[in-house]
């Protein structure tokens, strides 16, 4: 059964169609990496499924119903959250703050389950230590782990994460694919990234998009041996 | 685990303590200007909280409260007058009438941001105000007096009107507070630093946004029919007066935008100045008011509480 499912989804930007004749269906539980070359149109599908664009042509369901023209605060109620790839905290409010907000109206609590719900995402999280602090001032790496505690504490079961890893330090980036492990046992994950290492060795599938179309599908070894993958990436030389 | 909520009780008891005393004071025989002064502090304290209230929390600048305040004068004056009401029930209708008001102008300008959302709302105040002072002429009637205004039917004591703006003055603040703690509270402060992330963590955006402008306006509007019954006499030109808004803008920003005791402190300086000057030089004490504005703005730029808050390094916008 699909979990989230694309059929056929098409969007312009004017004469551009940033996403064509797009369909993929997501398993329940999985990770599913997205990855494709800059301008490809991934955060383009992200902001389809969460309800930021609506879809020219073709229909996205989740649990076998359309969530086409939903606004994304339901769409977000209904079980889908991303994070965004240029992080956008709620700057002046306090990290636990943050994490609160999302619980309050992610899963539509009140104050005291809230509470409760973003003590538990904090410590989930590890920002114990920044908890009081106004979340527009804690380092890059932070604010990325804070947008994954809201995404989780928004109570979503489906995660699109958006380039949690950009910029990131090696070593950052082991600390977050075990927090990602950890993730993926709560929800079903569809991450766009671009850092390879991290991405394949993470993912139970990778579906590789290019000019809005997609090129491949598969198992991250069946998708790097693909010719059309190693074009889009390198180009025809090297096919 | 207890839950920190860094502030609030810390604040609200000397707050509770100003209120007993200022219920106390006219019993102690406060009387004549100095009864009126206080009144028309706390009036001014509840018109900045109001516009505080939706403009501080959400970061959507407001720029036609007067617009619930002229309404709302003529709201009342026509209860009174036409219908023959009772204040207090004429005060809690016009607060309806505002509040339904508020909805439908909330519903189509609150779609806007930035300065689009102020000069639609500068806008729709402008035209109330037309409608008020035209429709008697163009529509040949004699319902709103036209430029000549309403004349109320005549007011008791200034203590009563003490009370009922000190009344409006604590439900505006006590809202205040109340509301930066609560769930809507945070939905507001969300929408405030990132709307669209806001949403997409949930936040229903133009229905919270509409929320606190509804609660703003419909005060705003009742506060305008005390004020109306409280000087008999109503104008467009006067109640609709764009200078009332900008006075509530001024006022909080001067105290501090987005905090509780922001509006409450620039309300009371700025009319404490107002009068002082006026008092002195009846002419152009308007330049020195303006003067004293320009000052505090440059030394606190954050208001006189929210550069407070910031120096004694606070997160919380809750002094």
């Amino acid at each position: 059964m699909a979990f989230l499912e694309c059929r056929g989804v098409t969007k312009r930007f004017g004469a551009l169609e940033a996403i064509r004749n797009f369909s993929f269906a997501l398993r329940p539980g999985e990770i599913l990496g997205l990855i494709g070359p800059n301008g490809s149109g991934k955060t383009t599908l992200f902001n389809l499924i969460t309800g930021l664009y609506a879809p020219d042509e073709g229909e996205i369901l989740f649990k076998e119903k359309s969530i086409v023209h939903i606004p994304p605060h339901e769409i977000c109620r209904l079980g889908i959250a991303k994070t965004s790839q240029i992080t956008m905290p709620f700057g002046t409010m306090s990290v636990y703050e943050n994490i609160l907000v999302a619980a309050l109206y992610g899963q539509n609590l009140g104050m005291a389950q809230a509470h409760v719900a973003a003590e538990r995402i904090l410590a989930l999280v590890g920002l114990h230590e920044q908890r009081d602090e106004p979340a527009g001032k804690i380092p890059a790496p932070l604010r990325r782990r804070l947008e994954l505690g809201r995404v989780l504490a928004t109570g979503a079961e489906v995660l699109l994460l958006d380039e949690v890893m950009a910029g990131l330090t090696p070593a950052e980036i082991e600390q977050a694919l075990v927090l990602l492990k950890l993730l993926s046992t709560q929800a079903t994950i569809i991450m766009v990234e671009h850092v390879m290492q991290a991405v394949m060795g993470i993912s139970d599938r990778i579906l590789v998009i290019h000019h809005g179309e997609k090129i491949a599908e598969g198992t991250p070894i069946e998708v790097t041996g693909k010719p059309e993958v190693i074009e889009a990436y390198l180009g025809k030389r090297y096919t | 685990m207890l839950m920190r909520r860094p502030g609030l009780n810390g604040i609200l008891l000397p707050l509770l303590v100003l209120g007993i005393i200022l219920l106390l004071i006219p019993l102690l025989g406060m009387a004549g200007y100095r009864l009126r002064l206080f009144s028309l502090i706390f009036m001014w304290v509840a018109l900045a909280g109001c516009w505080n209230l939706m403009s501080g929390s959400t970061g959507y600048i407001d720029f036609g409260p007067v617009a619930y305040f002229g309404v709302g004068s003529y709201c009342t004056a026509l209860f009174m007058i036409k219908g023959g009401f009772p204040f207090l029930l004429s005060i809690f209708i016009t607060g309806w009438i505002c509040a339904a008001l508020s909805l439908v102008i909330g519903l189509s300008t609150l779609r806007l941001q930035g300065a689009y959302f102020a000069i639609a709302t500068f806008a729709a105040a402008e035209a109330l105000k037309q409608v008020v002072l035209e429709s008697d002429r163009v529509l040949d009637i004699d319902f709103f007096g036209g430029a000549h205004g309403l004349t109320l039917p005549s007011p008791p004591s200034g203590i009563f009107f003490y009370y009922v703006m000190l009344f409006f003055m604590g439900l505006v603040v006590f809202l205040t507070a109340v509301i930066q703690k609560s769930k809507l509270g945070y939905g507001l402060r969300a929408i405030k630093d990132a709307e669209q992330a806001a949403e997409l963590t949930g936040v229903p955006a133009l229905q919270i946004k509409i929320r606190a402008y509804i609660l703003s306006s419909s005060l705003i509007g009742c506060i305008g029919g005390v004020e109306a019954y409280w000087l008999t006499y109503i104008i467009p030109d006067d109640v609709f007066n764009v200078m009332r808004t900008i006075q509530m803008v001024i006022m909080t920003l001067l105290g501090g935008m987005g905090t509780l005791l922001g509006p409450v402190i620039g309300a009371t300086f700025f009319t404490l100045i107002s009068e002082f000057f006026g008092a002195k030089f009846v002419y152009d004490y308007l330049i020195l008011v303006g003067l004293v504005i320009v000052v505090v703005i440059l030394l606190m730029p954050q208001g006189i509480i929210g550069t407070l808050v910031k120096k004694r390094g606070k997160s919380s916008w809750l002094f």
